[in-house]
């Protein structure tokens, strides 16, 4: 969901945004939700996405393919921020501790539900005001102790408490007790569906009560926790490493001895590293090195599925972007076969929507606008600045997605008599700048957390939102009514019949310029066996091997 | 003291001219460096003048389906870039920009830093300390803070670049010409100008200018080179050039994500930029030349 | 004036330097656009988380408060704590700085080791085919850009022949030394053509001037001319163009680092700066304040001591 990441930004450079944006859940969608009053809706439908997904398979082990034992090194081009779970954002830093902070619930497969995982059972009351969980026996924490209910309430509590990060996630939560060692009751002040999802994302992960006698600063500079891996070291800048741990409660897992993610900020240098065998998994290849990268020996490249799209942002404050036509003239001019074969390589497909496919309610009948050079001249006549304008594109510096599509664009447009100039700025200030409305035209995009559409229309379409519209600073009175009704609409039926309105709506006034579908890239020695990585970008080390 | 042992020895009876004192020359060799080096720069500036004559591409004309040709591809010579843009006129074209980007990013600092090396070596006192600490502030500044700051500020076009270039730029100069003032200065022809009454403006350029100037001269065209290669570094950073116009560095960063692919993406950019460098380098070695002989 | 004393007043001199800088910095990139709190929460963020974090922070206070407050920290030796990773600037320094130090040392070494040699062979050779050759030939490694060099010595040295490291900077002392090898000779092989030419420039002028027709006239053998003499008072000119290269280098080792994966303070500084970390950013520049005046201090000094015709102001 989020269009820029929260990471430490790495070097000057190439690939500021990469191409693995993997989101964070939005506190503002899940405040909506608790406003809106959505805790009829079933918990199939919606789930809040931070949750850990489980494993392909959650016993007889992982993949059986590798031997046991082995350091597996991850190259990416930024570092953890801090392993706080209530607090920090990052997903350089959440796939990190994700592999130690494991929650009562963890998210399906296919991100669609959730299913026990520290809980091994669990049971809603009938009322739908509280839940009753019973915690897996014999649990222990890598130093050794047990896992209590007592540690449960209190992980919970210190998120609730936590204030300026992920507490809002857990605004439903009335109170947690603890009627025995192995239960525990959560309650909620009212009924609320996503109550489970909720307890499956990280900041609810269990640690020992009252940090296991340490201050909470202390605790996070070496955090113990119930994951398939416990903490080793962290050279910030450099590297973060985690160990086996040897008490996990998953029989057989983890296969692995270590984990370390080094950062390494120069795309060749991660190239170079992987084929030298210094490296077994490439985190976020830019799509130009795919082709190289699989030509390969000992490498192969996965793509994974994502939700992530991209769009070309108009700002609707400033001249002549608050024309419908001239926003339409510019959306047919976009070439998106070009650009997916010269920027992506290949790797996407033309987007018609602003919702992806991977997302439900999606209609893929949207008659987006597409190509269409006569149509854009047409469209352009009809506008306020018939003969043309000029205007200046907020470019992310050292972005090469982003400076490839700005020079096809600049081209295209000229053809209209649109002069368009380039200026590049760095990620903090392009954000801030798109941000406060101050720019004009930009390139941005986004990737879901939630199954659900409701996060992104919100954000995209409602002001009230926060997001100034996905920062068009776009007012439609009837995009906004619509949205508002789909979100409360449960009839499945009633439902995709709105959003296929609203979709058609939205490619009519071209509020954004929908550019393409993209997947996760990734870049794998051969021995690496069992590695998969989810829709909402998060991957499971303990089922990952090391073959010979 | 004795001697230092050498690893080689470059020893043979010795070369008629070495031992000739300065002043007096025995028949005029011709300068080789010098004319090596003008020529060459002259026929490389030759060719970026006459680029429309020598190819008939459009350096920004972008050809989405013929992209990443390779050398040798009909009708592009050297084959095509990312966006289908043919790679020989935007050498040609780029030539431009850079040559004259480099060139006049350079002058005002020379002569800025000249200036302000002169009068710190010359006055020297709480002149040159004043001098001095500044020189250490911009030194130690830190040149991305200052690009993001000016580009933000000045907008898109490569005024920026000369701006953040001239401001960070002088120091170089200022420093060598102190340098070699400190040392002319206690020679003789400096105390002489001094009793003289001469006025210090006059005995600052007229004298002892063309007498410390020759290194800052000789830096000044391995600067021309840093600059056009500070020019890359920004480019790498994305605050360069902006496009579409071409520029060897820009051509360079963008090959930079192709270099384990396709290596000649930004070699021959860079090649050109070599060429470029060793024409000058030629050219300060014939100005050194030329210094000797008087 | 004794050095003791120009020592110590070019020492003293380095409080306005670090007064100027800092306030400099601080000022300016408080100006350009980027929010510290924004940057790091991301664009989801509630207003009033970031405006909770910018409080927690301390930028919510009025500039020059702020600037007092860093000021006060200086005052009892911290350079703050970093707003991205929650501990003490000192800290992250501490680790980068050496690993760029390396760097530096390697560079300068492969820089006179190929430099000094060369640029007096061709001097003593002048107008030589040697000397032509020699002055060529290097201007190939000033014109090719770092990182392709970088690049292309890691594929062949690395990758193919497994001589050096492919990257990382190594945990022991010996690793260290072999992980310098490559990226020393990337920054030489710029630095040396600079360093040939002008060091070549004024061998060419001392061993054409007067004083040294008095020595081989007076006997001396041309090895002692040419060394002894000539390139004593040649290195001096030199000293000033090395010096000068090696400063602005503080803050370029960067395209290097991010090549070689090191995690040296030029790419901390860029982190810093494109996070908008403003204490790391503050403490850097004055790490490199510091060392850019005792690297321009070295400089004054080793030229003064080599040439004898310079005097201290």
């Amino acid at each position: 969901m989020s269009d820029r990441d929260t990471d430490v930004p790495d070097s000057s450079g190439p690939e500021m945004q990469d191409h693995l944006r993997i989101p964070f859940i939005s506190r503002r969608r899940a405040l909506q939700l608790a406003a809106l009053g959505l805790g009829a809706i079933g918990a199939p439908t919606l789930l809040a996405a931070c949750g850990a997904s489980t494993a392909a398979t959650t016993s007889g082990g992982g993949s059986s393919a590798g031997k046991k034992g082995g350091d597996l090194v991850i190259v990416r081009d930024r570092d953890s921020v801090a392993m706080d779970k209530t607090t920090v954002f990052s997903n350089g830093s959440l796939w990190v501790y994700q592999q130690m902070y494991e929650c009562l619930l963890a998210m399906t497969d296919d991100g669609q539900g959730v299913k026990p995982w520290l809980a091994e059972s669990y049971e809603m009351a009938a009322d739908k005001m509280s839940c009753t969980f019973k915690l897996k026996a014999g649990v222990k924490f890598s130093n050794g102790q047990p896992m209590t209910s007592a540690d449960v309430k209190f992980s919970i509590d210190e998120s609730s408490k936590t204030k300026g990060g992920w507490e809002f996630i857990n605004t439903a939560i009335k109170e947690v007790t603890t009627p025995d060692d192995l239960t525990v009751v959560v309650k909620t002040k009212y009924p609320w569906a996503p109550l489970l999802a909720d307890l499956s994302c990280p900041n609810n992960g269990i640690i020992p009560k009252d940090y296991g006698g340490k201050t909470a600063k202390d605790f996070y500079a070496a955090p113990v926790a119930t994951g398939p891996f416990m903490w080793d070291t962290w050279e910030k800048g450099n590297f973060i490493r985690l160990k086996k741990n040897p008490t996990y409660w998953q029989p057989g897992k983890p296969s692995l001895d270590t984990v370390t993610w080094k950062v390494v900020s120069d795309e060749n240098a991660r190239a170079i590293q992987l084929q030298g065998g210094q490296a077994h998994i490439n985190e976020a290849p830019p799509f130009s090195s795919l082709e190289q990268l699989k030509a390969t020996p000992d490498v192969k490249v996965e793509l994974f599925p994502s939700t992530r799209t991209d769009y070309i942002m108009m700002n609707q404050t400033k001249t002549p972007f608050q024309d419908v036509h001239v926003r339409r003239a510019i959306s047919y001019a976009i070439n998106r076969e070009a650009m997916v074969k010269n920027v992506l390589f290949g790797n996407g497909t033309p987007a018609n929507s602003f919702l992806m496919p991977t997302v439900p309610f999606y209609d893929k009948n949207t008659p987006g606008i597409q190509y269409d050079m006569d149509k854009a001249r047409a469209e352009l006549k009809q506008s306020s600045v018939p003969n043309g304008f000029t205007t200046t594109w907020l470019g992310l510096s050292g972005d090469s997605v982003d400076s490839a599509i700005s020079q096809i664009m600049q081209a295209s447009l000229k053809d209209l008599g649109i002069t368009l100039k380039i200026q590049n700025v760095d990620g903090s200030a392009q954000h801030d700048m798109t941000g406060k409305l101050q720019y004009e035209i930009a390139h941005s995009y986004w990737t879901m957390d939630l199954a659900d559409p409701d996060e992104l229309v919100q954000y995209a379409l409602d002001p009230d939102s926060g997001g100034h519209s996905f920062q068009t600073g776009m007012k439609n009175a009837e995009l906004i009514g619509l949205s508002r009704q789909a979100a409360r609409e449960f009839d499945k039926t009633k439902r995709q019949a709105l959003y296929t309105q609203i979709q058609q709506k939205a490619a009519e006034t071209a509020f954004l310029g929908f550019l393409f579908y993209t997947p996760f890239p990734y870049a794998t020695r051969s021995s690496v066996k069992g590695f998969q990585v989810l829709p909402t970008g998060y991957y499971h080390m303990e089922n990952v091997s090391l073959s010979s | 003291m004795s001697a230092p042992t050498v690893a080689f020895d470059p020893l043979e009876p010795p070369e008629p001219d070495v031992l000739v004192p300065r002043r007096r020359l025995r028949g005029r060799r011709r300068n080789t460096p010098l004319v090596a080096g003008l020529t060459l720069f002259s026929l490389i500036a030759l060719v970026a003048l006459c680029a429309p004559l020598l190819t008939n591409h459009d350096p920004i004309q972008q050809s989405l389906n013929e992209a990443f040709l390779a050398p040798g591809a009909a009708g592009h010579p050297l084959g095509t870039d990312a966006l289908g843009r043919d790679v020989w006129a935007r050498l040609l074209y780029g030539a431009r920009v850079d040559l004259s980007v480099a060139v006049l990013a350079v002058v005002s600092p020379f002569v800025i830093g000249s200036l302000i090396g002169l009068v710190a070596g010359w006055f020297g006192g709480w002149i040159d300390t004043i001098i001095g600490r500044v020189i250490d502030v911009v030194i130690a500044f830190p040149f991305l803070v200052l690009i993001i700051a000016l580009v933000f500020t000045m907008g898109p076009g490569t005024t920026s670049i000369y701006v953040a270039i001239t401001l960070v730029g002088w120091v170089a100069y200022a420093r060598i010409v102190r340098a070699q003032v400190l040392v002319a200065k206690e020679q003789e022809y400096a105390m002489a100008a001094r009793v003289s009454g001469l006025p210090t403006w006059r005995i600052l350029l007229r004298h002892l200018m063309p007498n410390v100037v020759l290194q800052a001269i000789v830096f000044s065209m391995s600067d021309i080179v840093l600059t056009l290669l500070a020019i890359v570094t920004l480019g790498f950073l994305g605050l360069g050039v902006p496009p579409p116009t071409p520029d060897w560095g820009t051509m360079i960063q963008e090959g930079q994500q192709f270099i384990l692919s396709k290596w000649y993406m930004s070699t021959i950019p860079g090649l050109a930029v070599v060429l470029t460098g060793l024409s000058l380098a030629l050219i300060a070695d014939g100005i050194v030349e030329k210094a000797n002989r008087r | 004036m004794k050095y003791p004393v120009y020592v110590a007043k070019r020492l003293v001199s380095l409080i306005p330097v670090l007064f100027g800088i800092s306030l400099i910095v601080f000022f300016l990139i408080r100006l350009i656009p980027g929010d510290p709190a924004a940057t790091l929460l991301g664009s989801h963020a509630t207003v009033q988380s970031v405006a909770e974090l910018r409080s927690q922070l301390g930028l919510d206070l009025p500039v020059w408060q702020q600037y007092l407050t860093f000021l006060g920290h200086l005052l009892h030796g911290s350079l703050g704590f970093s707003f991205v990773y929650n501990s003490p600037v000192t800290d992250l320094i501490a680790t980068s700085l050496p690993v760029t130090l390396w760097v530096l040392a390697s560079a300068a070494f492969f820089t006179l080791l190929v430099a000094v040699p060369l640029a007096v062979w061709a001097a003593a050779r002048r107008n030589g085919v040697a000397d032509n050759i020699i002055r060529a030939v290097p201007v190939i490694g000033l014109g090719l850009p770092s990182f392709w060099l970088g690049i292309m010595l890691i594929l062949l040295f690395g990758l193919k022949l497994h001589w050096f490291p492919v990257a990382g900077f190594g945990t022991t002392i010996p690793a260290h030394l072999w992980s310098m090898v490559l990226p020393g000779v990337t920054v030489a092989l710029t630095l040396a053509p600079i360093l040939i030419r002008s060091l070549r420039a004024s061998m060419v002028e001392v061993l054409g001037s007067e004083y040294i027709v008095t020595a081989s006239a007076k006997g001396i053998s041309r090895t002692r001319v040419v060394l002894g003499h000539g390139l004593r008072n040649a290195a001096s000119s030199s000293i000033t163009v090395l010096g000068v290269n090696l400063a602005y280098l503080t803050g370029s080792t960067l395209v290097v680092e991010r090549v070689f994966s090191l995690p040296g303070i030029g790419q901390q500084m860029i982190n810093s700066i494109l996070g908008r970390d403003f204490p790391t950013v503050q403490g850097i520049t004055l790490v490199f304040a510091i060392m850019v005046v005792i690297v321009n201090l070295l400089t004054d000094l080793a030229h003064a001591a080599l040439d004898p015709r310079v005097k201290l102001a």
